[in-house]
Formats: C-alpha cells, sequence, structure tokens
C-alpha cells in the first residue's frame, strides 16, 4: 500500500487532462515523508497499515482470552489479567483497528471519488493521524502501571472506573485522543464531500461510498463529544472530587451506561456504514450492473443513523427500567431492520441476473453479506426484552457483536483492500492466495463464533476466565477456530506485501465494472496528486 | 473567511457545544 510515490511519466488521463504534476512537488524520501505528509494517500496508507498493526495487537490479545478459555479451571493467566485483556482488546479493536481502517479508506477514495484534489484540510488530516499512535501507546503502556491496564471491559462502566489504577487515567486520555482524531477527522470528510466535489457532481450522484462516510461523519461529530464527555465525568470522579457517577455522592452509575451508550450504539453505524459503503462499491463491480435502488440507498442510511440515536437503552434492559422504557426502546430498535432490510434487498437485488464473477473482493462482499445478515438477525433477537433479560452478558451477545463487527466490518475491509489495492500499488494481489484467505477466513470465523450462540443460550457469561465443565466442548471447538483465524490473516499479510514488491502490473481498470471516477479518470497506480484541475464529468 | 474553514467552524462548534453541554448538563444543573 505504499507504492504510490510520485506522477513521473503517467499519461494524461483519457479525456485528456493533465492533473498529475507530482513531479514538481513529490514528496520528501524517507521517514520523514510519512511524519510531514500532508497528502491524502500518504495519511490513507498509514491509516490502514496502523489499523492493520492493532488488528494484530488486539488478536493476539483475543487469542490470550481464547487460549485460557480452551478448558475449564485457571491456566494461563490471572483473572485480572484476563479482564485486563478483554478490555484492551475491546478498545483495540474498535477505535484502533476498524475505525482507523474505514477512516483509510475514507482518505484514500473520497477525494478520488468525488475528483477533488486532496482533503479539505490537508495539515489537520496529518494531526488526525497522528494522535492515533500515541493513544495506542497509552493504551499499551497502561499494562505496565501499578495495578495494570484497566479491567473494567470496554465499555468503561463506573463505578469500577472510579477505582482502578493510574491505567485507567492513561485509558482516558487515550480515549480523548482517539475521540479528537475522529472528530478532527469527521469534520475533514464532511468539508471535503460539501464543498469541494467536481462541478456538476450533485449529492445524488455521489457514490454511495461517499455517501455512507458523510452520514457517518456526522455521527462521530454527534456521539464523540458525548463519549469524551463521560470519561471526563469519570476522570474528575476520580481525582476532583465529583460523584457524577459515584452513589455515595448521589451520582448515578447508572448515568454513565446511558451515556455511553448513547455513544455505543451510534458507534455499531460508524462502523458499518462504511462498510456498506464498500459492499455497495465492490457488488455492482462484480455483478456489472449498476447499484440497485440507489436512491433508496441513501434514505436507508439515513434511516438507520437516526433510528442508531433512539435505540441506546436496548443495551440497558436489566438495569431495571419502567416498562413503557422498555417497549419503546425494543420496538424501536426492530425498527431498524427495516432500512438494513432494504440495503440486503438491494445488494441482493443488484446481482441478480448481474454477470457475476467472484474475485476475492466479491467473495468477501457475499461473505458480508451472509454473515452480517445473520449477526443482524441474532441482533433482533436481542431486541426483545424478555430474551435479552435471559441473555444479557451471555456469550450470545458476544456472538452476534461479533458477527457484526467481523463478519461485517472485517469482512467489508477485506473486500474494500483487494479492490483497491491494484488502484493504490499498481499491483494486483495473487488471486489464487487471496481466494484461500476468503475461504479460511470464512471458515475459521464460523467455528470461532457461531458455536458461542450455543454458549450463550445455554447460560455462559461473557468475560468470565473459568467456566463449569458443561460448556468444555464448545469453547475448545471456539479457541481452535480463533487460532486458525488468527493465522489465516498472516495469510493475509503475506499476499499484501507479495502484492507490493513482486504482484504483477495492474491494467488501468483491472475490474471492468467499476465506475467510480477513481477507476474512470486516474491513470493505475494513482498519481500522488490527483484532479489538481477539477473533473468534467 | 473560505467556504471550508466556515463549514469547519460550525461542524467544531457543534462538537464543543455537545461535549461542554453534556458535562455542565449533569454538573450545573445537577442531573
Amino acid at each position: 500500500m505504499s507504492a504510490v510515490v510520485d506522477s513521473h511519466g503517467h499519461p494524461a488521463d483519457e479525456h485528456g487532462q493533465h492533473d498529475q504534476h507530482g513531479a514538481h512537488h513529490g514528496p520528501y524520501g524517507g521517514i520523514m515523508r510519512w511524519i510531514t505528509t500532508t497528502n491524502h494517500k500518504d495519511i490513507g496508507t498509514m491509516y490502514l497499515w496502523f489499523s492493520f498493526m492493532m488488528f494484530l495487537v488486539g488478536g493476539t490479545m483475543a487469542l490470550v482470552i481464547r487460549a485460557e478459555l480452551f478448558q475449564p479451571g485457571m491456566q494461563l493467566v490471572d483473572p485480572d489479567f484476563f479482564n485486563q485483556m478483554n478490555t484492551m482488546h475491546g478498545l483495540i479493536m474498535v477505535f484502533g483497528a476498524i475505525m482507523p481502517a474505514f477512516v483509510g479508506f475514507a482518505n484514500w477514495q473520497i477525494p478520488m471519488m468525488i475528483g477533488a484534489p486532496d482533503m479539505a484540510f490537508a495539515r489537520l488530516n496529518n494531526w488526525s493521524f497522528w494522535l492515533l499512535p500515541f493513544a495506542a501507546s497509552l493504551l499499551v503502556i497502561s499494562f505496565f502501571t501499578p495495578g495494570g491496564a484497566p479491567g473494567v471491559g470496554w465499555t468503561l462502566y463506573a463505578p469500577l472506573t472510579v477505582q482502578m489504577g493510574i491505567g485507567m487515567d492513561l485509558t482516558i486520555f487515550a480515549v480523548h485522543l482517539l475521540g479528537m482524531s475522529s472528530i478532527l477527522g469527521s469534520i475533514n470528510i464532511i468539508t471535503t464531500i460539501l464543498n469541494m466535489r467536481a462541478p456538476s457532481m450533485g449529492l445524488m450522484r455521489m457514490p454511495l461510498f461517499v455517501w455512507t462516510w458523510l452520514i457517518t461523519a456526522y455521527l462521530l461529530l454527534a456521539t464523540m463529544p458525548v463519549l469524551a464527555g463521560a470519561v471526563t465525568m469519570t476522570l474528575t470522579d476520580r481525582h476532583f472530587g465529583t460523584t457524577f457517577f459515584n452513589a455515595v455522592g448521589g451520582g448515578d452509575p447508572v448515568l454513565y451506561q446511558h451515556l455511553f451508550w448513547f455513544f455505543g450504539h451510534p458507534e455499531v453505524y460508524i462502523i458499518a456504514l462504511p462498510a456498506f459503503g464498500v459492499v455497495s462499491t465492490v457488488i455492482p463491480a462484480f455483478s456489472r450492473k449498476p447499484l440497485f435502488g440507489y436512491t433508496s440507498m441513501v434514505y436507508a442510511t439515513f434511516g438507520i443513523a437516526f433510528l442508531s440515536f433512539i435505540v441506546w437503552a436496548h443495551h440497558m434492559y436489566t438495569v431495571g427500567m419502567p416498562v413503557e422504557g422498555q417497549l419503546f426502546f425494543m420496538y424501536a430498535t426492530t425498527l431498524i431492520a427495516v432500512p438494513t432490510g432494504v440495503k440486503v434487498f438491494n445488494w441482493v437485488a443488484t446481482m441478480w441476473k448481474g454477470s457475476l464473477t467472484f474475485e476475492t473482493p466479491m467473495l468477501f462482499a457475499i461473505g458480508f453479506l451472509f454473515l452480517f445478515t445473520l449477526g443482524g438477525f441474532t441482533g433482533l433477537v436481542l431486541s426483545m426484552v424478555p430474551i435479552d433479560i435471559q441473555l444479557h452478558d451471555t456469550y450470545y451477545v458476544v456472538a452476534h457483536f461479533h458477527y457484526v463487527m467481523v463478519a461485517g466490518a472485517l469482512f467489508a475491509a477485506f473486500a474494500g483492500v483487494y479492490f483497491w489495492l491494484p488502484k493504490w500499488t499498481g499491483r494486483m494481489y495473487d488471486e489464487r492466495l487471496g481466494q484461500i484467505h476468503f475461504w479460511l477466513t470464512m471458515i475459521f470465523f464460523n467455528v470461532t463464533f457461531f458455536v458461542q450462540h450455543f454458549l450463550g443460550l445455554a447460560g455462559m457469561p461473557r468475560r468470565i476466565p473459568d467456566y463449569p465443565l458443561m460448556f468444555e466442548t464448545w469453547n475448545r471447538i471456539s479457541s481452535i477456530g480463533a487460532f486458525g483465524f488468527g493465522v489465516s490473516q498472516l495469510l493475509f499479510l503475506y499476499i499484501i506485501l507479495k502484492a507490493i514488491r513482486h504482484g504483477e502490473k495492474a491494467p488501468r481498470k483491472p475490474w471492468e465494472g467499476a465506475v467510480t471516477l477513481d477507476w474512470t479518470r486516474l491513470p493505475t497506480p494513482a498519481p500522488y496528486h490527483s484532479f489538481e484541475t477539477p473533473p468534467v464529468l | 473567511m473560505s467556504n471550508n474553514l466556515k463549514t469547519a467552524l460550525v461542524l467544531a462548534s457543534i462538537a464543543l457545544a455537545t461535549y461542554a453541554g453534556i458535562i455542565a448538563k449533569y454538573w450545573l444543573l445537577n442531573g
């Protein structure tokens, strides 16, 4: 993903536009290129590599968890460290791996898809990225503080957070940095999309990937400050004598849960909507048909975003709320199935009677479609108050959100990387290895997580390092699947490195069904500077 | 002032107001 250097010798595109002037102001060499860059492609590349590194770190933590759970009893780690692993796995995967991956896609693709020369605020873009390694370092350093990293779960629930050691303060500061990065990134993305589109590219002519990111950026802007506020209040409870969440001083721990989930549920869609955007780009390209129901897709995205703000308390049915409240949140949650169903229907209808081929991006997109829908269904199950009260905090919930986060977001991210890798690097990946990567990922994902539904239905609680003997079989299978899944991702790394170093030269448009400006108006690989002159549509 | 800057300032003020507003609501108004 780092093969884009400058545009020496690139010919004008097929429309005769000479918009590649990288030879005049190419990048610095060496490390300074990456530290000082304001180029959206460089920054996109850094986001993607950073997210992959965090994916490996968070994945290693998941393997520690699964190794401990391979059999009943305490084998490898003490319970406190197990809790720390759970907490950091969640935080790192959500904030360090998945979100930055899609911001990487946004950086690379949005300017090229709307015909803009770069992001609106190029220096701010650099800063947004460089906040992330510092935040990640704080999270990792927290393991080495007295008391270790916080073991409170990624939700950082009070009052546990008030009692943790100094690692909690580092985590709070990390969350602030991550939030700041996301807010600055969102401001940049919204401004770029609203103000810098090519002339005559109206909003309803934008690629759906751009639409999903526009709406996602608004979600981030509205919810990240709420999380930042909640952890700031946690900080003042810890050190400045306030009692926002401490019942002793008249505070309320449940207030934290309300604030967290007001951020936390839209967060699910902050991750899912860009994934929808990637899939909405890949499926039409390999179906060789326009996306079915473009307008309804846009409105469905709006619908999902709106509903995501009024369903947060379905994470909290068991805290004790009036039945009217439970009913409201149950019905509102169920309603999300409507716009989501519109999307699933439209993706299937796009494939219907298309000239389908099944290259690796399409396989991951179809894998996404199949498994994300399954995750959506278990979400519907959990939205039902009487069922959720039984399944709350069990492995059924763990299975559900991994079908959404991994099979949803991660599969879409893989689809996007394989799809755009030729555009980014000018090299093709090894198709055979890509397909092997897909099938290994697909099989081991289900081995890991499908069986967790059974564990949850049987009553196994989440976030415990030990369990009764009756849960052993499914736990063993799940752990074997997790290690297989982890090893499969090393193959992904090999495929990418092999493509960058030794891959065949990519043709200008390797996917004949690709129709966005990045494929139709720019050479492959994309020049360091693109669309310095706005394209005429 | 450029259009980009205007847009960014509006968006940033929304984020800042939300952040400060959440804390102020439960601090000054006591829940």
